[in-house]
C-alpha cells in the first residue's frame, strides 16, 4: 500500500508541475485607457494609461518586486533612409546613407526595471523588447558590413529619441497593489498618424508567464482628417484652393488698406 | 495659443507664425520684393521639413504679390504681351523644377541644392544690389541718376529667330530671350520658393531693355502666376503644401506688407536698395555658414516615405 501511494503523490506533483501544485497558474490582463486618440487641429500630444492586473498574484505587496512587467506601445512599420554627412570640399554633403525596409514608426518601452535586468537577449530579440532589440534590416545593398549598420541603427534610433517618438522608461511601470500596474505612455505632438499596438509581458525571474495585445488607433479627426484627405486625395484641387486663398487674401488687404482717391 | 498643421504633421504657435509672416511681410512691402528668399529659410529654420517650407513659401509669395501687381495694372504698367510671353516659359520651368524637388529628395540632396542655390543666388545678387546702391546714393549727392536704358541697342540679340512685336514695351525683339528668362526663374522659384523678381527685374532691365516704368509691374504681373502654378504643382507632385500653415502666414504677410509699403514710402529709393542688399546678404552668409561648419550631428532621418 505504501508504495502505490508514493507513486500517486509523484504522479499528482508531475501532473500539476511541481511543488506548487494547487495554486492557479499567474497571467496578466491589461488595457489601454484610450482606444481612439483624436489628432485635430488640437493636438498638442497626450499620454495613455495602460493597465492591467497579475492574475493569481502571490506578490506580498506591490513593492515586493515579485513580477516584472514590459510594456511596449509600437506604431506601424515604415521604411525610414538614414544618411550621413561628410566634408566635401569644405561643405557638408550627405554622401553615404542606409535604408531600412521596416522600422516602428513610434516605440515606447516601460518596464518595472531595466530590461536587460529583466530577461536574456535571446528573449527580448525573439519579442522585439528594447530599441537593441527591434529587428531592422537595411534593404537594398545587402553588401554592408555588419559595423555599418549598427552605426546607421544607433543613428536612427538616437535620432528617433530627439525626436520623442522613441521612448523609454526603465521603471516606467509601477505596482499600485498586490496584482495591479500601471504606466503612462507619452504620445508626443509629432508622434506618427496610424494604428498603436500595445503589448504587455508578464515575468518572473526571467520567464514569461503572459501576454496581452491591444490596439490603440491614432487617427486625424475633424478638419484635420478633412484637410489631409483632401490634399492626398485631390491634389490638384487642394493646391488651387490654397492658390484661390493666397489670392483673395492679397487682394482683400490691398482693397481694405488701398488710399483714398 | 497652438495649432497642428495637417501636412508638416506638427504643432506649432500660431501667434510665432503671424508674427514671422507679418515681418516678412513687412520687409517685402518694404523693398517692393516678394519675401519668399527670406520666409522660407526662416520657416525651415523653425522646424518645418524644407520641403514643405518651400511649397507653403511659394503660395505667400502668390499672396503677397497680387495685390501689388493689381495696382500696377491699374496704372497700365504691365506689358501683358511680354508677361505672357515669360509665362510660357516660367510655367515650363516651375514644372521642370517640381520635379527637380522630387528627384532630389528622393536622393538626399534637397537641402544641399536649396542651399547652395541661396547661397549662390543671394550672394551674387545682395552684392549687385548693394553696389548698386551705395553708387547711386553716392551719384545723387553730386549729380542727378543716371539712366541705365540705351534704347534699341540688343547687341548680340538682334540675331536671334521668332522677332515679335511688344508695342506696350515699344520692343522688337526675338520671343527667345524672354522665354528663356521666364523659364530660368520658374525653375529657381519651384526649387527655392521664391518669386524671383530679383533675377526677373536685373534680367528685364539689363538683357531685354524693357523701360523702368513697366519692369515692376510686369515682373509682379509674372511672379502672381508662377508662384501659383510652383503651389499647385508642388501640392501634386510633392503633397507638401500645408494650407493651415499657408493661412497663417499669409493672414500675417498681407497686413505686414500694408505697413511696409507705408514705411518705404518714407525712406530714400538708395537707402533701400543697400538696406535690402545688406540683407539678401546676410541670409546667403547664413546659409553659407552652415554649410561650412561641421553640423552637430552628422546623421539624418528621413522617415516619411516618399518625401523627405
Amino acid at each position: 500500500m505504501r508504495p502505490f501511494l508514493s507513486a500517486m503523490i509523484v504522479l499528482m506533483f508531475a501532473m500539476t508541475g511541481g511543488a506548487l501544485a494547487d495554486r492557479p497558474k499567474e497571467n496578466v490582463e491589461a488595457d489601454a485607457s484610450t482606444r481612439q486618440v483624436a489628432i485635430t487641429s488640437s493636438f498638442t500630444g497626450t499620454e495613455i494609461l495602460v493597465f492591467g492586473t497579475v492574475e493569481n498574484s502571490v506578490q506580498p505587496s506591490p513593492e515586493a518586486g515579485t513580477y516584472d512587467i514590459i510594456v511596449v506601445v509600437e506604431g506601424q512599420p515604415v521604411p525610414a533612409v538614414v544618411r550621413q554627412k561628410s566634408r566635401v570640399a569644405g561643405i557638408w554633403i550627405n554622401t553615404s546613407s542606409m535604408h531600412f525596409a521596416v522600422v516602428p514608426s513610434y516605440y515606447a518601452i516601460a518596464s518595472t526595471r531595466p530590461i536587460d535586468e529583466i530577461a536574456d537577449k535571446a528573449f527580448l530579440d525573439a519579442h522585439q523588447i528594447g530599441f537593441d532589440h527591434i529587428r531592422m534590416v537595411p534593404s537594398g545593398a545587402s553588401d554592408a558590413d555588419a559595423a555599418a549598420t549598427e552605426t546607421f541603427r544607433q543613428a536612427l534610433i538616437r535620432l528617433k529619441e530627439q525626436q520623442r517618438v522613441y521612448v523609454k522608461r526603465d521603471f516606467g511601470v509601477t505596482f499600485i497593489g498586490r496584482s495591479l500596474f500601471r504606466s503612462t505612455i507619452a504620445l508626443p505632438p509629432n508622434v506618427p498618424v496610424g494604428p498603436l499596438t500595445a503589448r504587455v509581458y508578464l515575468l518572473k525571474e526571467g520567464k514569461l508567464l503572459g501576454q496581452y495585445e491591444s490596439r490603440v488607433g491614432l487617427r486625424r479627426e475633424g478638419i484635420e482628417r478633412f484637410i489631409h484627405n483632401f490634399a492626398i486625395s485631390q491634389p490638384l484641387a487642394y493646391g488651387l484652393t490654397t492658390v484661390l486663398l493666397a489670392v483673395a487674401a492679397g487682394l482683400a488687404a490691398a482693397f481694405a488698406f488701398r488710399k483714398p482717391a | 495659443m497652438t495649432l497642428y498643421l495637417p501636412i508638416a504633421e506638427m504643432s506649432v504657435s500660431v501667434i510665432a507664425f503671424l508674427a514671422l509672416g507679418a515681418t516678412v511681410g513687412f520687409l517685402s512691402g518694404l523693398f517692393g520684393v516678394g519675401g519668399g528668399f527670406l520666409l522660407a529659410p526662416l520657416l525651415t529654420f523653425l522646424g518645418i521639413p524644407p520641403g514643405v517650407a518651400v511649397a507653403t513659401s511659394t503660395s505667400h509669395v502668390a499672396a503677397s504679390s497680387v495685390s501689388g501687381a493689381m495696382s500696377q495694372y491699374r496704372r497700365g504698367n504691365v506689358d501683358i504681351k511680354l508677361a505672357s510671353v515669360m509665362l510660357a516659359g516660367g510655367v515650363a520651368g516651375s514644372y521642370v523644377g517640381v520635379a527637380f524637388v522630387k528627384m532630389l529628395t528622393v536622393r538626399g540632396l534637397f537641402e544641399l541644392t536649396v542651399s547652395l542655390t541661396y547661397v549662390i543666388f543671394l550672394g551674387v545678387v545682395g552684392t549687385i544690389i548693394l553696389i548698386e546702391g551705395i553708387n547711386s546714393s553716392r551719384k545723387t549727392r553730386t549729380a542727378g541718376s543716371a539712366s541705365v536704358r540705351k534704347p534699341g541697342q540688343h547687341g548680340w540679340m538682334e540675331h536671334l529667330p521668332f522677332k515679335m512685336r511688344f508695342p506696350r514695351s515699344k520692343l522688337y525683339i526675338s520671343a527667345v530671350p524672354p522665354v528663356v528668362i521666364g523659364t530660368f526663374v520658374g525653375f529657381i522659384s519651384a526649387i527655392m520658393g521664391i518669386g524671383g523678381g530679383f533675377v526677373m527685374i536685373p534680367a528685364m532691365i539689363y538683357l531685354l531693355r524693357v523701360p523702368t516704368v513697366l519692369v515692376i509691374g510686369t515682373s509682379l504681373f509674372q511672379i502672381v502666376f508662377v508662384s501659383a502654378t510652383a503651389t499647385v504643382l508642388h501640392a501634386v507632385e510633392n503633397q507638401t503644401v500645408d494650407i493651415v500653415l499657408a493661412t497663417i502666414l499669409i493672414v500675417g504677410g498681407v497686413f505686414g506688407a500694408q505697413f511696409g509699403t507705408m514705411a518705404g514710402e518714407k525712406i530714400r529709393g538708395e537707402h533701400l536698395r543697400v538696406l535690402l542688399g545688406a540683407l539678401i546678404l546676410l541670409v546667403a552668409a547664413r546659409m553659407a555658414v552652415d554649410l561650412a561648419i561641421k553640423p552637430g550631428d552628422l546623421f539624418s532621418l528621413a522617415s516619411t516615405p516618399g518625401a523627405f
